[in-house]
């Protein structure tokens, strides 16, 4: 019997999602687990599997549309079933949302008003073109990204095209076909009468993700709206690196790692300075009492930041085993949306990379976000004589609107302290 | 006060100064011997006589192949000079014509930049707006110790012989010394080339020049490569190959070793042009580093060849007078007029593999052309086309064989316009002729 999937809601605040991907094509056989669509909230990128296995009998939506969410996106079942019951029934998605009319594959498809940039090239069943331009057209490959039709109602006519064929920039053969293999001219063509040879090619600006532009534009909302700066430090990491022995030499317990120390501290030094777990909201304040603690995440789909909630309930291990869970279930694509928000303080770690210090940015309305850096050797002068330490670096990105120096100063003496006492923190 | 004033009235000076004439500029050009350049005069059109007289000599020797009985033949070296006179005045009267016709009024005197815009004639100062080098290029001469004496010839002086010599030795096995050891050889002479590098013609796709190699030791040519001439004695040359050192007495020695850019006495330090021993460095628009100087042709040391100065000119001017241009060398043809011909265009595929490129090739015996057996009997050739793996994209196509420097335009046009094989293939060649030994090696290209 066919089967319908719809959009699922991914999250309290998720009313609509993007179809960024058909990773199965109408008509194909899926298996159950199969991944069929990929599709984005503002926040991540999720997969929509198979539920059972069939054939791919429709997909309602193009790539590129907003849908809403408990809408039918596809239906799998044997040929021959109809669909048309699961079909839904109006145009009415959000914004742009165009459904295909499968039943009009023959007759003249609609332009594309979807999102997403597709080829626009006029495909032999375009109506806007006379039947004569269209064999012009297909006859020399020529398909200009725009050309305006001087015929009725915009037709474009033979002439039409001719005209253009023969007055703009045309590609070489070998031009031509590394075009269309993904290519794309840069500026004038530089041979004969302007021909576009394959030294003016380069690669295609490739569209950036619905997850990225969201990435993009929060980063320049951090910039533009706040009032940024940070402060270095360092703190001895003997203690870090004797406790992360400890854990690797017992068994059986988590694998508490340098990173999750850090953050076990950084919620112990907030539990002491409340000040910088807080959001600036509107020229309020707004203090927590709760600590959610959201983690920076490298993913294949960008950055993400999971969040721990109540961090300040959770001894270390479970702390530990909390933000393993969130990164794997981030990096698979499975998180949920609700995982993805609502922290009160943010912790960004690029230790690994031997980063020695950098500048977080602030993910507002909260006031501070911690980087993590990499652990160094560092010469220190002790009665009289150097001593070479472990050290590990500490970089704070405060909003000065509500937070001075002074204060954010002394939050991160408070990091310091907890990290050098880290093993009476925590018990191993 | 001028719009532009050229000098040097060889192919690139006169067809620049034509062009901008033409276009209605007003045009002064300067030439310090006789109009037509080293092209019309010591270069491709006396040469190219030479080598049309020793051929049809040559040839007369075979004509009983043909079925054609000729009694005694004599090689007239008087006539042949004088025939190749005849020719190389009737084109200098004819660019003298087109200068005059386009309206270029043309100075003789050595030339001299006194300042960006000023150029200096015996006492006479002219100034222009935009000033064209276009001065070519002079027999180059290497430090070997006797090369200068009289006795050793040069592309120029080697056309004052009034007789063929017994003997001739050749410095250089480039594509000079190659036409003028074929000159000779069929003219009658014992012909030694002597080449420092391990090859003839280098720069030329080595399947092809190999080829010409052992075409030209069978017609009798002796070549010494890898083979450094230490000094010139009288008639005695000495040399060191393969790490013995040896000497050669012939009737005549010729220094054919390249070209070197005129780039003495013009006053470039004094206005501060860019340039080295190689030449006065220009953009693809054909602009030196000073605004208002130009520079086309031999001079820039770019490619030493007649079309490619014309080409390089007229990008020049276009460029001056507001009109974008410019030259791109990735499919400028090259001729050597040797018997047989080698034509070529694009790359090698000695420099696909150094750049990383992956391609097809084919190769076709000229033989797959009727014509090419109809006119040349007993002789062999072939054609080689280059074509990108992915696309086809015609990327060099070389050919050896009479009748290539005819076609090798067919082809110049396909890499100049990256046609690929694919298309090339609808292109119909006309038959009977050699060019479709092109047609099948495009074809060959699977």
């Amino acid at each position: 019997m066919a089967t319908a999937v719809e959009i699922p809601k991914l999250g309290n605040t998720v009313e609509e999602c993007l179809i960024a991907k058909w990773r199965k094509q109408k008509g194909e056989r899926v298996s159950a687990g199969e991944i069929v669509a990929e599709i984005e909230t503002d926040k991540a990128t999720f997969e929509l599997t198979a539920p059972l296995d069939g054939i791919l009998l429709d997909t309602f939506f193009e790539e590129g549309t907003l849908v809403p969410v408990f809408t039918n996106l596809f239906v799998i079942g044997e040929p021959g079933e109809s669909v048309d019951a699961f079909r839904p029934k109006s145009a009415t998605p959000a914004q742009t949302a165009a459904p295909k009319q499968s039943a009009a594959e023959s007759a003249p498809a609609e332009p594309e008003r979807g999102t997403a940039i597709t080829s626009t090239a006029p495909s032999a069943s375009s109506g806007a073109f006379s039947p004569r331009a269209r064999r012009f057209a297909e006859e020399r490959g020529f398909h200009p990204a725009a050309v305006s039709g001087s015929g009725p109602a915009g037709r474009v006519l033979e002439d039409d095209l001719r005209k253009q064929y023969y007055t703009s920039a045309r590609p070489s053969s070998a031009a031509q076909r590394r075009i269309e293999a993904g290519e794309e001219a840069r500026g004038d063509g530089s041979g004969a009468a302007g021909l576009i040879l394959t030294g003016d090619l380069g690669p295609k600006a490739t569209r950036i993700s619905g997850i990225r532009e969201k990435i993009a534009r929060r980063m320049r909302e951090s910039l533009a709206g706040t009032a940024q700066y940070t402060l270095n430090a360092s703190a001895n990491a003997a203690g870090l690196l004797s406790v992360r022995a400890k854990v690797k030499a017992s068994k059986g317990g988590p694998d508490i790692n340098i990173n999750d120390l850090v953050t076990f501290c950084t919620v112990k030094a907030l539990m002491e300075v409340p000040e910088l777990n807080a959001e600036f909201i509107d020229g309020k304040i707004q203090k927590h009492a709760e600590i959610h603690i959201g983690f920076a995440c490298d993913t294949p789909r960008g950055l993400m930041v999971p969040v721990v909630r109540d961090a300040h309930l959770l001894p270390v291990g479970e702390l530990s085993l909390k933000m393993k869970d969130l990164s794997a279930r981030a990096v698979a694509g499975s998180i949920a949306v609700d995982d993805l928000s609502g922290a009160t303080f943010t912790l960004s770690n690029l230790g690994n990379f031997g980063i020695e210090s950098f500048t977080p940015l602030l993910n507002p309305p909260q006031v501070a976000i911690l980087g993590v850096d990499g652990i160094q050797v560092k010469p220190v002068r002790r009665d009289g004589k150097i001593e070479f330490i472990d050290s590990i670096g500490l970089s704070l990105t405060l909003d000065h609107q509500v937070i001075d120096g002074a204060p954010g100063a002394r939050f991160l003496r408070v990091v310091r302290e907890k990290i050098e006492n880290v093993e009476s923190l925590c018990t191993i | 006060m001028y719009d532009l004033i050229v000098i040097g009235a060889g192919p690139g000076g006169y067809e620049a100064a034509a062009h901008a004439a033409r276009m209605g500029k007003n045009v002064l050009l300067i030439e310090k011997e006789r109009v037509g350049g080293t092209c019309l005069n010591v270069g491709c059109i006396p040469a190219k006589a030479f080598l049309r007289s020793s051929k049809l000599f040559h040839e007369c020797g075979q004509a009983a192949r043909f079925g054609v009985r000729l009694g005694s033949v004599e090689f007239d070296m008087p006539a042949v000079v004088e025939r190749k006179d005849r020719v190389v005045g009737t084109l200098v009267k004819g660019v003298e014509g087109l200068l005059k016709k386009s309206g270029v009024e043309t100075i003789s005197g050595q030339a001299k930049l006194v300042a960006r815009n000023a150029v200096q004639v015996g006492d006479k100062r002219y100034e222009a707006a935009n000033i064209l080098l276009a001065t070519g290029s002079r027999p180059a001469v290497p430090p070997i110790p006797g090369i200068n004496s009289k006795q050793v010839l040069d592309s120029n002086t080697v056309f004052g012989l009034t007789k063929i010599p017994k003997t001739i030795a050749i410095i250089g096995g480039g594509y000079i010394g190659l036409e003028f050891a074929c000159f000779f050889n069929e003219a009658g002479a014992k012909v030694n080339v002597y080449e420092m590098l391990p090859q003839i013609a280098t720069g030329c796709d080595q399947e092809i020049s190999s080829r010409l190699l052992q075409i030209l030791k069978r017609k009798g040519i002796e070549f010494h490569l890898s083979a450094r001439v230490l000094g010139i004695e009288g008639n005695t040359l000495r040399y060191s190959a393969e790490g013995a050192e040896s000497s050669i007495s012939a009737e005549c020695i010729l220094n054919s070793t390249g070209r070197a850019p005129v780039v003495d006495g013009l006053g470039l330090e004094e206005v501060g042009v860019d340039f080295g021993p190689r030449g006065v460095k220009t953009s693809e628009m054909g602009k030196t580093n000073v605004a208002g100087v130009w520079a086309c042709g031999d001079v820039t040391g770019r490619r030493m060849l007649a079309h490619a100065a014309v080409r390089e000119g007229i990008v020049a001017v276009n460029n001056m007078f507001g009109k974008k241009d410019r030259i791109r060398y990735h499919a400028i043809p090259a001729v050597i007029y040797t018997h047989p011909e080698v034509a070529s265009v694009g790359r090698t595929e000695e420099e696909l593999k150094t750049l990383g490129v992956e391609y097809r090739k084919s190769v076709v015996p000229m033989a797959v052309s009727g014509r090419f057996l109809v006119e040349n009997e007993g002789e062999s050739g072939l054609v080689k086309v280059l074509a990108g793996a992915r696309f086809g994209e015609i990327l060099g196509v070389h050919a050896i064989g009479d009748g290539s420097s005819e076609f090798i335009i067919a082809a110049a046009v396909m890499v100049e316009t990256e046609m690929c094989v694919a298309e090339a293939s609808e292109i119909v060649f006309p038959h009977p002729t050699v060019s479709e030994a092109l047609r099948e090696a495009i074809l060959g290209v699977h």
